[in-house]
């Protein structure tokens, strides 16, 4: 792969957010984040072929950890509440890593969904894990970053997001590209052959879902400075559902399928609920069936392809 | 004694509603391996129509049931003749064109029928209640338990006895071989998906008095069903009836226990099974 695609996408990012509204702004933060926890995803689910369905456990525990930092000891210095985040994040994957790899296959999937939901009635019922009177955590205010002279506002929260993002993508990258990566898509494809080779292939999951966790814990922290808010939801399948529908809908497996996946979802979602509050589930239902039945391998496949078509007809060099 | 009894009839009627959810999906699962996200919704719309027909309309409960079980039924039909026939043995596609139902059912609903929630409704001869060791308990309950069982031994007849529940559990083991023998499995997999969206639908009436009639029913009851899958077993009906009982029975003594710890013990049933026993207390491997 050349590098000059990426970089060309990096400055767009970068630049596009001077010329946009503060709701603009935020909205392609929203974006960031979002592509960002469907990416760790896709490590699990896309590079493993593990169906996960408790993936927002690791999110929603990023966020928390940040949110309470903030709600008990007042701490809003991200070199605190960041590291803190990614820890307990890790942790739970690490946790929930043992008890759902004892499974495979659908037993996987039911068993991540229930891991997942007992966090969420874990967050539900502990006044301790609650704002006063109410369901979640509120009041979280954008991170200090310990700069004297400099507070975050909407767009320097997005330039920080952005390079959070440019971060892990690149680790994330790497990571799929690597020795490591090529193992997990040989397990995906054929566990038992993998494991006559000589592969510890539990290990070699369990690494990919700790990893996968750790990155939807970052996207997580970050989440919670963009919402203000978190809430025992972010914790559960109605949150789990967001990066797998996004990993299928961008294309699977693909290393940028869920950035594009996630493009389309925040966009469409905002959009159809701007000019359709009645109808937008309806709008993003419809979508998700469609996709399915004439762009089957993904937004971003098919978009891929087309890409090429176009470059060889202009003889764009391939890489 | 008496707060005894009545938790535990409580959790009975509880746990048949959640046994009639979760018994169709578990099914599918198991013989069709096809995930249902939408089965819930399927659930959602028995119990607006069955809401239209029973109460609107005014005509008896039964032929609420009926309609119910029938709209979902074929909306189930459609959607595994339509679409989901083309996504066999591809977990991802079903996930997504199956979640993506539970959006677009939700949304007509709303749209149809508005986003007011039904209050609970019953058979008019159901309305009141019985005296059990001088406490009331409604009778509504007991036919949902009465129902509940009928059912059960009718579908474990079907899965058990009947030509049918041959095949499928014959596809569920090896389906090259069932194929290979003649058996039109395509023909199985469009009648039992039917037959569990009916049961899905007609639960949505059933279970109208306990759960009403909501536009967010759609991903309450799947999350239901999930939990009633896992502590069960997938792909028996005897696993979805111990399922549904055992967690309709630990939910009603939690709440009566720990009120303030509502669905939190549901929740832990769940994890204790998936420690101790994986693949549930009664599953199939698949």
């Amino acid at each position: 792969m050349t590098a000059a695609p990426y970089l060309a996408i990096a400055l767009i990012l970068a630049i596009i957010p001077l010329f946009l509204s503060t709701y603009g702004q935020g909205l392609m933060t929203r974006f960031l984040i979002f592509a960002l926890f469907a990416m760790s995803y896709n490590v699990v689910f896309g590079y493993a072929g593990l169906l996960s369905l408790g993936h927002a456990a690791f999110f929603g525990a990023g966020g928390y950890a940040v949110a309470l930092l903030k709600l008990h000891a007042g701490v809003d210095l991200f070199w605190i509440t960041a590291p803190l985040g990614l820890v307990v994040a890790t942790l739970v994957a690490g946790l929930f890593g043992i008890i759902a790899l004892r499974a495979s296959g659908i037993y996987f999937l039911l068993v991540t969904f229930a891991l997942g939901q007992m966090l969420y009635s874990l967050a539900w019922n502990v006044k301790w894990l609650n704002s006063k009177g109410m369901q979640g955590i509120t009041g979280i205010t954008l991170p200090d970053l310990g700069i004297p002279g400099l507070s975050l506002d909407t767009i320097s929260f997005y330039y920080m997001v952005l390079i959070c993002f440019i971060i892990s993508f690149v680790l994330l990258y790497r990571l799929v590209r690597s020795p490591f990566g090529l193992a997990l898509v040989g397990i995906r494809e054929d566990e038992s052959r993998m494991e006559a080779v000589g592969y510890n292939t539990w290990l070699y999951k369990y690494t990919a879902f700790v990893i996968s966790g750790a990155f939807a814990g970052i996207a997580g922290i970050l989440f919670a400075y963009y919402n203000f808010f978190v809430s025992p939801k972010h914790l559960g399948i109605a949150t789990s559902f967001l990066p797998m529908v996004m990993a299928i809908m961008g294309g699977l497996g693909t290393f940028l399928g869920p950035v594009i996946g996630a493009a389309v979802y925040v966009f469409v979602e905002t959009f159809a609920s701007i000019f359709l509050p009645q109808r937008w589930p309806l709008i993003l239902g419809g979508l998700f069936v469609l996709t399915i039945m004439f762009a089957r391998e993904g937004i971003g496949v098919y978009l891929l392809r087309i890409w090429e078509k176009v470059s060889h007809r202009y003889g764009i060099a391939e890489s | 004694m008496d707060w005894f009894v009545i938790n535990l009839l409580n959790g009975m009627s509880y746990g048949m509603v959640l046994f009639l959810i979760a018994s169709g999906m578990s099914i599918v699962l198991g013989a069709m391996g096809i995930i249902n996200l939408a089965h819930g919704a399927f659930y959602m719309v028995g119990a607006f129509v069955g809401w239209t027909v029973a109460v609107k309309c005014g005509a008896t409960f039964g032929l609420g049931i009926l309609a119910g079980g029938l709209s979902a039924g074929l909306v189930g039909l459609a959607m595994e003749r339509g679409l989901l026939r083309h996504l066999y043995k591809q977990p991802n596609e079903q996930v997504l064109l199956t979640f993506g139902f539970v959006y677009i059912l939700s949304n007509v609903c709303l749209w149809v029928w508005g986003g007011w929630p039904r209050p609970p409704f019953t058979a008019k001869f159901l309305v009141g209640s019985f005296e059990i060791m001088g406490r009331s308990f409604p009778k509504a309950r007991i036919a949902i338990i009465l129902i509940g069982l009928i059912l059960a031994v009718g579908l474990w007849w079907l899965q058990d006895r009947t030509r049918m529940g041959a095949i499928v559990r014959a596809g569920m083991d090896d389906k090259e071989t069932t194929m290979g023998l003649g058996i039109n499995l395509e023909l199985a997999f469009a009648v039992i998906f039917f037959i569990s969206s009916f049961i899905a639908g007609a639960a949505g009436v059933i279970g109208a008095q306990l759960l009403g009639v909501r536009t967010d029913l759609g991903m309450e009851v799947l999350l239901l069903a999930l939990i009633v899958i896992i502590v069960g077993g997938v792909g028996s009906i005897q696993g979805a009836l111990l399922g549904g009982i055992l967690i309709g029975v630990i939910d009603a003594f939690g709440k009566a226990v720990f009120p303030q710890l509502a669905m939190f013990t549901m929740y832990l049933t769940m994890i204790v099974v998936l420690i101790v026993r994986p693949t549930g207390l009664l599953g199939r491997k698949i």
